[in-house]
């Protein structure tokens, strides 16, 4: 009887290394079946596995209008990520999902779109950007300010180089004091700061801000000085997930299930949940 | 009108249940002094008086501390997964508690709601409940602050009650009646009323205390004795907080769900080393915010029936009525 916590068998169809500690890694569904009905919506996340070290929570951060695979993108910190981490083209993994409400991207057509990231925070933006890009038509000015601790921890970086040669795309890449190379080429400083350094109009704008809880913190007061309300600006939780489908209690934030309501919430919902995120 | 047996006429009953391959499962002394549910080897070791009820809940049988979700092996890069196909068979939960038979209709919701869970789906659909009326309560209990009380029918199909040398048996449901078919007879004779423990709490105010006081340091200094030990989860007839983990290796093994607690550390621990809930005051906090606001704003019920299982196990004699009574003086 298959279950609802039986996974997919994924076929990896390739790996790349993006940083010393991180990797993307894309998989195709085994069953060509399922893979025809398969659809998601950007900002959903996966559940994915390693058999034998078990399963992680990742962002699926490819787009969704590329239908024969999905893309996950992780940092080596524990059991799974380094079993994940030891997979290779042509390995089978496993994957349940998607899961989560994802971006409200209808909700977004005809903003400007600013997009803040930091770390790690890079696949949930990604997904979003190859998103609003390859529907150009509905989206306005997109804004990108990325940051990692240093040169060496930038992933997609060449992805980076690409949406900044489209029209009405600025991509601003920085690394905390210290993180730059003598041939660095981007900003240094935090992202917060970085950000507002660069003026960016925020009229008809919406925020989609991802990155470690200081991160986020201090965007906020920069944002609500360009004049963003708290409706406007999004994020997506990371708290810890095990069954992805509202059963299992883990993800619990005050009275929501983030893994069926959220991950993604704006700032103006997560005021009204209690501090347990 | 309703119907009786002889304590003898169930006995016998029960010996049929067990000869005819159902899984028996009753209150069984497992130790001086320790009783516990538990799978009957023969009906006569089920204890029917002169305890409050089993320091575990009869929620195992239905979600089982130990599950097997699909067996995975791997022959060079391929897998191949299997599920359990293993039939359930019908099992019978005999003189259970009614604060452990209520849990059953209120563990449905989160199941089922959204997308069904199949796993708990089969064992709930083999399983019969015939719950026993109490005629006793401890310190412990409070099924009346929850909204229950000792002879509480929720979830059971069918409801015994002790009348000296017979049970008075109400059949609740088809599945109840078919079980006592042709062996009960009608009877006039009906049981008195227990009243069991006087309301300790007011459940509405526990939201309000909960949803409104959630930094208060109440929760931090209520709770200083929590070793996190998550004894009361694990006893509990309605928490039902899941891991799911690999046991095996890299050739073959098996996908399994456990039992969790948010009484653990790890629980909410993120990669990055952040953890939402760092303490015991928000550890303890959070089970009472999932039982008494979160699972009623979701599903309409209290995640709670007041069995008292979570003071009974605390090797500090705390628990939920502790903290719950202690909040009328925050
Ligand atoms: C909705 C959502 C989306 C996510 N998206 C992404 C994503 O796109 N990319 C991504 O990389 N992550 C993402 N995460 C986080 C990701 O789920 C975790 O990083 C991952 O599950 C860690 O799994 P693990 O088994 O490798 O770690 P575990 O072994 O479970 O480790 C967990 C904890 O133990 C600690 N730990 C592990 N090993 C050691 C050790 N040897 N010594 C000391 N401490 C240790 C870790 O620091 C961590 O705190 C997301 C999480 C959520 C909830
Ligand atoms: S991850 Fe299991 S309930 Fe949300």
């Amino acid at each position: 009887m298959p279950d609802i916590y039986t996974p997919d068998l994924m076929e990896v169809v390739n790996v790349r290394k993006q940083t010393p500690d991180v990797k993307s890694v894309r998989i195709q569904f085994q069953n060509k079946a399922r893979a025809s009905q398969f659809d998601f919506r950007v900002g959903q996340f996966g559940i994915f596995s390693a058999f034998g070290s078990g399963e992680s929570t990742f962002n699926i951060c490819s787009s969704s209008n590329w239908k024969d695979s999905l893309e996950f993108c992780f940092r080596k910190v524990g059991r799974v990520t380094e079993a994940l981490w030891r997979v290779e083209e042509g390995d089978t993994i496993g994957f349940r999902g998607p899961y989560g409400n994802g971006y409200p991207v209808e909700k977004w057509e005809g903003k400007n779109l600013i997009f803040l990231g930091g770390g790690i925070a890079m696949p949930p933006i990604r997904c979003a950007v190859w998103y609003a890009l390859e529907n150009r038509e509905k989206y306005g000015n997109i804004t990108v300010v990325y940051g990692a601790r240093t040169v060496a921890d930038l992933v997609y970086v060449d992805e980076l180089a690409e949406w900044a040669k489209r029209d009405r795309v600025r991509v601003i890449q920085c690394v905390d004091p210290g993180g730059q190379t003598s041939d660095w080429k981007g900003e240094v400083g935090f992202v917060p700061t970085v950000f507002e350094r660069a003026k960016v109009a925020a009229e008809n704008s919406v925020a989609l801000v991802i990155g470690p809880p200081i991160m986020i913190k201090n965007t906020l007061p920069v944002l609500e000085k360009l004049g963003m309300g708290p409706d406007s600006i999004y994020t997506s939780l990371e708290n810890r997930m095990k069954c992805g489908v509202g059963k299992c209690g883990r993800c619990n934030a005050g009275p929501v299930y983030v893994c069926k309501e959220g991950p993604v919430f704006t700032m103006e919902q997560l005021q009204k949940l209690p501090q347990d995120y | 009108m309703s119907e009786i047996i002889s304590k003898a006429g169930l006995r016998e009953l029960a010996k049929e249940w067990i000869a005819q391959g159902k899984v028996v499962a009753g209150p069984v002394q497992t130790k001086p002094g320790l009783v516990m549910y538990a799978k009957l080897a023969s009906a006569d070791e089920i204890v029917w008086e002169g305890f409050v009820r089993p320091a575990n809940s009869v929620k195992e049988f239905v979600f089982p501390r130990h599950e097997l979700l699909c067996t995975y092996k791997m022959e060079g890069n391929r897998v191949e997964l299997a599920n359990d196909g293993a039939e359930i068979p019908a099992q019978i939960l005999l003189a259970v508690r009614p604060c452990d038979a209520a849990a059953f209709p209120i563990l449905d919701h989160v199941f089922n709601w959204d997308c069904r869970d199949e796993l708990y789906n089969r064992r709930r659909e083999a399983t019969t409940v015939i719950a026993l009326a109490c005629e006793s309560h401890d310190e412990s209990c409070f099924c009346t602050s929850v909204g229950l009380s000792p002879q509480a029918e929720r979830g059971s199909d069918v409801m015994l009650f002790d009348l000296g040398e017979e049970y008075e048996v109400r059949s609740l449901t088809d599945k109840g009646r078919a079980l006592f078919a042709g062996k009960a007879q009608p009877s006039e004779r009906t049981a008195p009323t227990y009243m069991g423990p006087d309301p300790r709490f007011n459940p509405e105010q526990v939201k309000q205390f909960v949803d409104g006081q959630f930094t208060s340091p109440y929760w931090q200094e209520a709770t200083l004795a929590c070793l996190g030990c998550g004894a009361c989860a694990y006893n509990c007839p309605t928490c039902h907080c899941f891991d799911i983990v690999d046991e095996g290796n890299s050739q073959h093994g098996k996908r399994v769900r456990n039992w969790d607690s948010c009484q653990f550390g790890q629980f909410t621990l993120h990669a990055s080393g952040h953890n939402p809930r760092p303490d015991q005051g928000s550890r303890q906090r959070q089970r009472v915010l999932h039982k008494f606001s979160i699972y009623p704003e979701k599903f309409g019920e209290i995640l709670c029936t007041g069995c008292g299982n979570c003071t009974r196990n605390c090797p500090e004699g705390q628990g939920m009525l502790t903290l719950l009574t202690g909040i009328e003086h925050a």
